[in-house]
């Protein structure tokens, strides 16, 4: 399951399996968020392609208004999954320290 | 003393008794001056007395005792006859069946360095009057020479016998070994594993595995010995069972017509105690007869426990069998393991007089029925021989091991709705722990089922069918096939690239997971069943790929 929240610096926290499953009501979520957000990656488990599109969606919609995502705290094997898809020169990434 | 030393040198080289003793006779004709001289060799079994070469003269035997030779041989004593016709202890018939008139006489045992005797040596008929003193110390030293020279070739003799022997026997072992299985036969869903230890050259045991028809002929077998004969035996034994099952003989026809014919060849006092079953690996059941060839154990791999199986009949050969019990049926599950050990194994003592036991060969099969069978036969060795330690090995050792493999796959259905990832990953992970497949595979496969399910979803919206995931453990990692039923062909190994390096403008969410999965799995392979409207998708994972999964 996924948790999709804001914290109180306005950052949103990512938590869980972002799959096909969850790819709504994170798109959903993240459809209102504006400017440059941070995205709090250190609890996220695990994202397929549909959550990779969730976040392009996103990135381009905030890209187009001078926004952008900003991910931190991504785990190793997901950064793999960035990187195999192109997705790391779309995002500024910021790895789990 | 030149001629002595002449007629040592002389005797230093010939290998061969005929040769050496034609060397002794004229050495002791020349050196005293004799027209005749013959060598007697002592026949210690038959105490007789060999005249193996004397010129002229066809071998003849005496009895030890008889006549100046016997007498000889009897006191061991030089005896110097200057007139033998007037001696009450000459025997004439040499003479009358050689035609030969023999006047003087010079004979003189020859005895080893072991101060046994090994002939006797005769001087006749000097040219110059009866023999004297000066005579008998040169035919004394020769005769010193002749018996060592004697004994060497006689043992040289031995040397080459036992040679022979030896040899013969090693062929003998490599007929034997020939008859074995030189690889284990493949069978779908078994591993095997056998070995087979002579104590000496050849054994009286033997085994077989062999694919007869579909069925996997298992045989082990322990003549009564070992050494050459119960070699010959169990070989015959062997070649018989192999012929009867692949001329298609029932396992009661085979092992009844083999129990016969043993009986009719074998000698009375020798037997053979095998194991001869037949194992449909279809079915998983093996049926057997067991002819006093125990204890035949079942490794129980559910409730890690032996179930131990009784002979069905007396040894093979023993007698003709006029009423046989049914065979041994037992139906072997994932994991069990068919152990097959002779008694080389369990009554293997060590220095301390202890014997290896049944309960060391079912501790070890308890320890690794996880691991191969070859591993397994390997592992039955190493501690048989750590056992023993110096002690030495008294008997055959012979050992078969049929294992069904364990279920390596994990099949489910899930309906073709997003809902049902949850239900995916939740199986992926069951599945992982109770196939062994390394965890760290985990977040992997679900991307790839994940991605691979959802396509299904979106495109196959036709479908009402379920969709199936199978997972299967392999070496080193994971089989995944995703089924896809009532749908059009996609091949998802031809579906285009998609080009990671494209600015954000031109980036689209599509493609990207067959992308992943491409980057992801080993392999890929897709095949579609026309008259099912079947697509599948199977997808190899491992450890070595080029995954890189968690941590």
């Amino acid at each position: 399951m996924l948790a999709i929240e804001y914290r109180q610096d306005g950052a949103v926290v990512l938590a869980g399996r972002l799959d096909a499953s969850q790819a709504e009501a994170a798109q959903a979520f993240l459809d209102k968020v504006q400017g440059t957000v941070t995205l709090d990656c250190n609890g996220l488990e695990y994202i397929s392609s549909a959550g990779l599109g969730v976040l392009l969606k996103t990135q381009k919609r905030l890209l187009a208004a001078a926004g952008k995502l900003r991910l931190v705290g991504l785990k190793p094997h997901l950064r793999d999954i960035f990187t195999y898809s192109g997705f790391d020169q779309l995002f500024e990434i910021e790895s789990a320290s | 003393m030149e001629a002595i030393l002449r007629v040592t040198r002389g005797l230093a080289a010939p290998f061969d008794l005929s040769t050496m003793l034609g060397e002794v006779v004229s050495a002791a004709k020349q050196v005293l001056g004799a027209e005749r001289g013959s060598v007697w060799l002592y026949d210690a079994a038959a105490n007789e007395l060999v005249l193996e070469v004397a010129t002229g003269i066809k071998p003849i035997r005496v009895p030890s005792g008889t006549g100046i030779v016997g007498a000889c041989a009897r006191e061991r004593v030089i005896i110097n006859v200057p007139d033998c016709y007037a001696d009450p202890r000459f025997d004439p018939s040499v003479d009358k069946a050689s035609g030969y008139r023999t006047r003087s006489l010079l004979t003189l045992p020859l005895v080893d360095h072991k101060d046994s005797l090994v002939g006797v040596m005769q001087v006749l008929n000097k040219r110059a009057g009866p023999f004297d003193a000066y005579d008998e110390a040169l035919a004394t030293a020769l005769a010193a020479q002749c018996a060592v020279a004697l004994q060497r070739v006689r043992m040289t003799a031995a040397l080459i016998e036992g040679e022979r022997m030896r040899q013969a026997l090693e062929m003998a072992r490599v007929v034997q070994m020939s008859t074995l299985p030189t690889t284990m036969p493949a069978v779908p869903s078994y591993d095997v594993g056998a070995m087979f230890e002579p104590a000496e050259l050849t054994g009286g045991d033997t085994y077989d595995l062999a694919l007869v028809d579909e069925r996997l002929l298992v045989v082990l077998g322990d003549a009564t010995g070992h050494g050459i004969a119960p070699a010959l035996s169990v070989t015959q034994m062997h070649a018989m069972l192999r012929m009867a099952f692949r001329l298609g003989a029932d396992l009661e026809t085979a092992f009844v017509q083999v129990n016969d014919r043993l009986a009719e060849t074998l000698a009375d006092d020798r037997f053979i105690t095998a194991f001869i079953g037949l194992l449909d690996p279809a079915t998983h059941e093996l049926t057997f007869h067991s002819g006093g060839q125990g204890p035949v154990f079942v490794y129980r791999a559910a409730t890690k426990t032996f179930e131990r199986y009784k002979p069905t009949s007396f040894p093979l050969g023993a007698m003709r069998v006029t009423a046989l019990r049914p065979a041994t049926k037992v139906q072997l599950l994932p994991g069990d393991i068919l152990v097959l050990v002779s008694d080389g194994v369990y009554e293997y003592e060590n220095a301390s007089g202890e014997a290896f036991g049944e309960a060391r060969v079912q501790q070890l099969v308890a320890k690794v029925h996880a691991g191969s069978m070859a591993d397994l036969v390997a592992g039955l060795m190493n501690d048989v021989r750590t056992f023993a330690s110096s002690a030495k090995q008294e008997d055959d050792i012979t050992a078969v091991f049929v294992k069904r493999l364990p279920e390596n796959r994990r099949t489910a259905e899930f309906a073709r709705h997003f809902t049902a990832i949850p239900e995916l990953v939740a199986f992926s992970a069951g599945a992982f722990a109770e196939l062994g497949i390394d965890p760290s595979l985990g977040p992997t496969v679900d991307l790839a089922v994940e991605e691979l399910f959802t396509n299904m979803v979106k495109y196959g919206a036709g479908s009402t069918a379920p969709v199936g995931l199978t997972l299967a453990a392999i070496a080193g990692g994971v089989e995944v096939t995703l089924v896809d039923r009532d749908v059009e062909p996609f091949d998802i190994t031809r579906s285009p690239d998609v080009d990671i390096d494209a600015p954000i403008e031109k980036r689209e969410p599509g493609g990207l997971g067959l992308h992943l999965i491409r980057k992801l799995a080993e392999s890929v392979t897709y095949t579609y069943a026309q008259e099912r409207r079947e697509s599948r998708i199977s997808l190899r994972f491992t450890g070595s790929g080029r995954t890189s999964g968690s941590r």
